[in-house]
């Protein structure tokens, strides 16, 4: 206020009269619309359609991948506010804020409407007969030479089968899978040791929870899930403890009873240096074959300390609480991925589920899926690293994109947006035009998730096994708007008329694909109350028993942590100083929610900042290096720089800096636009040695000041309890003279 | 009647001159900051039933409904067709296939020319598209079907009156029109009287005074 030259006083007396000039246009009730606004009215509704009266639709929330049932209150034909679905085992009947920003996708001003067609460089409204017969070249073209590919994001049920079709039909050569958050290293270990690629966690089962990172109540695989087994947890008859062990606080870290810093990357060293302890006592000491003791004895408490930065004693004081508080679960989250050694730090954390027994009590094998087709495949950058060298290398004669934006969210190190220039033919399936639509030759206008019909299947089901079902909530918005299934279904009955024929869209091929997994799920009503059944609970359940989990190999060789000891490659580089840790956010994900208000304005859970990206560094480093809150800083690696604004922030390690991932989008739509910055572009070509995914921990920065300071926006007030006034006067404890305050007597 | 009594009492109060000149100058204000409504009102010094300079506009609908010959003619009850007022906050508008229902084997009025256009919305299959008579501000929030529970269901009053306090005696129009104000003060001057609680005892009870009844 003072910057502008407008005093306090002065402010309230301009609010004042414009306050007057609101209140007497308001009379003028601009907002009543007789005899110009359409009442709503139906030809024949349902007879429990009763104008003004919700009435609430079953149907799956595709916000992330957890696939949680939801229910849509629909009114007067318009989907009004979603809420969990009580039948859906995974939501129970619960739903997060990701999830109710669903809505405002589906009613988002930014929708694209129409097909687009590149040309003259800019992308022109086309006709969807143009769309089709552009698509069509592309699945059945004349040369049949160069890989066609299909790039989407983590996919399962029919939606993944029709993919496969594709390939089968000879109409596409690839299906590739990508995640910019991808979870691929943790699967290979799991695969490894456990034969599975995700073992089913109970944290309810369990009576202290050990998490390395895993911020399964924020932006984790299953959140909602993981939250009701989290309340089950706190409120078992004896409360469970939560330890979080990471470099930067998360969601998670912050309700932990102990939160314990790490210097990044050296989570793997820690976890042998409790392994090591653990295997000293005696409930635990045949647990592990001899070769393996020996190499868990270099992890003595004093190197575990100096290596990870945590307090040596810490190391026996946890290892009595796993004992004490047993049966324990110990998890595994994105940070100890993401380093060169990823694979080593994951086997190293998941030894300890090993040693402590865990398999069988709080780790199990999910039920089998009666349809092993339908599970999900989770995508992974090792796909987009290689398609990216083949299109490097011209090899690319097409790609196809759905429900992925790797123009944005790729390392600029890939130069993905220049090898995408080298294909010649290029298509995206979105809601709102996005980086990657921007580049693309054709751009096809999807239905909203609100108005499409589906099935999808989550990973980590505890539950039985469920088959999420989505449905339309509402008549689509725009005429011109496709489901992404009919177009496959069109592109099939093309390729495959024999196998396809019979399907004229989307909604009778999963019809007659659920009447016909009718006897998988033991019901004896007719082929249609089935269908209509299972519209309407949203699910399709089978209920189905936890199987145990055997450990496959145990190999010395997983475990082994890197001989420099220190997190991440080139830790002391001096002028690379710093970690970059880019963070995770609930509400952000991979950055497609942001082009969605309600998340913009939603607080983040720790810092509150709102429609910014910023720079979290500790106070310790901040001091260091004269730093201050609203200091725009320059984050610089070896490959980019971002601009960013500084946050001070306990709860990280002061050798990092961290920056959330979601922000700084170029192009999509107006909400998300040049709101801060993307710390996926800047990121460092280092790489999980075993797997071959980027290891998105292990970037180093250097930190430099622009000598500029803006206004972060943010909820929470000045540190400074007092908002920088003498609000509440207050005196120390010691000078406080009780001799002299009269005593209260009671009666 | 609230308004006006208090205005003849400002009247007595104060010089003529005086008023004219506090009156004058609201009217000034009220078309500089909100001329809208009195000007959409009608022609301009039309008043509605019930004295206040509010006449709603004449709405021209697709179909020129005839109220009166269903009302008075047929004396169907309001809520055979309004079957929604009494379920629900919004009155909402009867179904095609209600009208239908009943046309479709009325052979009389069949080619009829407002029936043949009811007949082809019916074979296109497409909702025929009213306008709004009786629009509130988006900050309102009335309820139907607590007035109707109230005065029909309760205190037992014949609907074609009930539904009248509100909208006039749309039974006798043929497109219906907004012939009474549906402003707050008018709103409150009803809440402050004394309605009977049902059909058979003495005791009252007036509307809610509370501003989040409405403004929710």
């Amino acid at each position: 206020m003072s910057d502008s030259g407008v005093s306090r006083r002065d402010f309230l007396q301009i609010v004042g009269l414009g306050g007057t000039t609101v209140a007497l246009a308001g009379c003028g009730n601009t907002s009543i619309e007789s005899g110009v606004e359409l009442v709503e009215s139906y030809v024949q509704p349902e007879n429990f359609v009763v104008p003004g009266v919700g009435v609430y639709y079953a149907s799956t929330c595709v916000q992330c991948g957890a696939g949680c049932g939801i229910m849509g209150r629909v009114r007067e034909g318009r989907v009004l506010k979603l809420e969990g679905n009580p039948e859906s085992a995974i939501s129970g009947g619960k739903i997060c804020g990701l999830g109710q920003a669903a809505v405002q996708q589906h009613y988002s001003p930014d929708r694209l409407t129409t097909p687009m067609i590149m040309q003259n460089g800019s992308l022109q409204p086309a006709t969807w007969e143009q769309a089709m017969t552009l698509l069509g070249a592309t699945v059945a073209p004349a040369d049949r030479t160069g890989k066609r590919v299909w790039l989407t994001g983590p996919t399962s049920g029919h939606q993944q089968i029709l993919l496969r079709g594709l390939i089968d039909a000879g109409a596409a050569t690839d299906h590739v899978v990508y995640d910019p958050l991808s979870t691929a290293v943790e699967a290979s270990v799991n695969r490894r040791l456990f034969g599975v690629d995700q073992p089913v966690t109970l944290i309810d089962k369990a009576g202290l929870v050990l998490s390395f990172g895993n911020d399964f109540l924020g932006a984790g695989a299953s959140p909602v899930a993981a939250a009701r087994q989290y309340a089950r947890f706190r409120k078992a008859a004896r409360r469970g403890l939560l330890v979080q062990v990471e470099p930067k606080m998360t969601l998670t870290g912050a309700n932990a009873d102990r939160w314990v810093v790490i210097a990044p990357g050296t989570e793997g060293v820690f976890a042998l240096g409790l392994a090591r302890e653990l295997v000293q006592r005696k409930d635990f000491a045949g647990v592990l074959p001899q070769a393996l003791l020996a190499s868990l004895e270099p992890y003595d408490q004093g190197a575990v300390s100096r290596i990870t930065g945590v307090p040596g004693d810490l190391i026996p004081r946890l290892v009595g609480m796993l004992w004490e508080h047993a049966p324990s679960l110990v998890l595994v989250g994105r940070y100890p991925q993401g380093h060169a050694h990823g694979s080593h730090n994951v086997a190293a954390i998941a030894l300890l589920n090993v040693i402590l027994q865990n398999q069988g009590k709080t780790l199990m094998r999910a039920a089998d899926l009666p349809f092993p087709q339908l599970a999900p495949t989770g995508g992974d950058f090792k796909a987009l690293s290689d398609l990216n060298q083949a299109m490097a290398a011209g090899q690319c004669r097409s790609i196809v994109f759905h429900g992925t934006n790797p123009v944005y969210s790729a390392p600029d190190f890939l130069q993905f947006s220049a090898n995408l220039q080298k294909v010649p033919f290029k298509a995206a399936w979105v809601t709102d035009l996005d980086e990657t639509a921007m580049q693309c030759d054709l751009v096809l206008p999807l239905l909203s998730p609100l108005e499409d019909f589906g099935t999808h299947v989550a990973a980590n089901q505890s539950d039985g096994t469920e088959i999420s079902i989505q449905q339309p909530l509402m008549e689509k918005l725009y005429p011109q708007t496709r489901s992404f299934g009919d177009v496959l279904i069109e592109l099939l009955r093309q390729a495959r008329p024999e196998s396809y024929k019979a399907f004229p869209d989307y909604y009778a091929y999963l019809k007659s694909a659920v009447i016909n997994a009718k006897p998988a799920f033991q019901s004896q009503a007719p082929d249609e109350e089935f269908w209509e059944d299972t519209l309407s609970a949203g699910v399709l359940r089978r209920a189905a028993p936890l199987l145990p989990l055997t450990v496959a190999g145990l190999d010395p060789d997983m475990f082994r942590q890197p001989s420099s000891g220190t997190g991440s490659a080139g830790a002391n580089d001096a002028r690379y100083r710093f970690n970059l840790i880019p963070s995770v956010s609930a509400s952000m994900r991979d950055g497609r929610p942001a082009n969605l208000p309600w998340l913009q304005e939603s607080p983040d859970t720790l810092t509150t900042v709102v429609w910014d990206s910023w720079a979290e560094l500790h106070p310790s480093t901040a001091k260091a290096l004269q730093i201050e809150e609203g200091d725009v800083l320059f984050l610089e690696s070896r490959h980019g720089f971002i601009r960013v604004k500084a946050y001070l922030f306990p709860g990280i390690h002061p050798g990092s800096v961290a920056v959330p991932i979601g922000q700084g989008h170029l192009s999509y739509g107006r909400y998300a636009t040049s709101v801060g910055a993307n710390p996926l572009k800047i990121l460092d070509p280092v790489f999980d040695q075993e797997t071959g995914e980027l290891a998105m921990y292990a970037t180093r920065v250097a930190i430099t000041k622009t000598g500029q300071n803006e206004r972060l926006s943010k909820d929470e007030g000045p540190t400074n309890l007092q908002q920088g006034r003498k609000l509440v006067a207050t005196l120390a404890a010691d000078q406080v003279d009780l001799s002299k305050e009269t005593p209260y007597v009671i009666r | 009647v609230f308004l006006l009594k208090a205005g003849n009492i400002l009247r007595m109060a104060i010089g003529g001159w005086f008023y004219a000149l506090i009156t004058g100058s609201l009217a000034i204000a009220g078309l500089a900051f909100a001329g809208v409504p009195f000007q959409q009102g009608g022609p301009i010094g039309s008043q509605t039933e019930d004295g206040y300079n509010a006449l709603g506009p004449v709405v021209t609908q697709p179909i020129e409904f005839p109220h009166y010959i269903h009302v008075e003619k047929m004396g169907i009850d309001c809520l055979y067709c309004h079957t929604y007022a009494r379920r629900s906050a919004v009155s909402g508008i009867p179904r095609l296939s209600k009208c239908i229902g009943c046309h479709q084997s009325i052979e009389s009025v069949k080619d009829t020319p407002r029936i043949k256009m009811l007949l082809d919305y019916w074979d296109k299959q497409q909702a025929i598209p009213w306008k709004k008579v009786h629009d509130e501000p988006d900050f309102v929030r009335f309820n139907h079907e607590r007035h109707v529970q109230r005065f029909i269901f309760d205190q037992g009053r014949p609907t074609r009156e009930a539904c009248g306090y509100c909208h006039g005696d749309v039974g006798s129009m043929t497109t219906a029109r907004r012939v009474k104000a549906i402003s707050m003060g008018w709103c409150v001057s009803c809440h402050e009287k004394d309605h009977r609680i049902d059909a058979v005892s003495d005791k009252t009870s007036h509307g809610p005074n509370d501003c989040w009844q409405c403004h929710k």
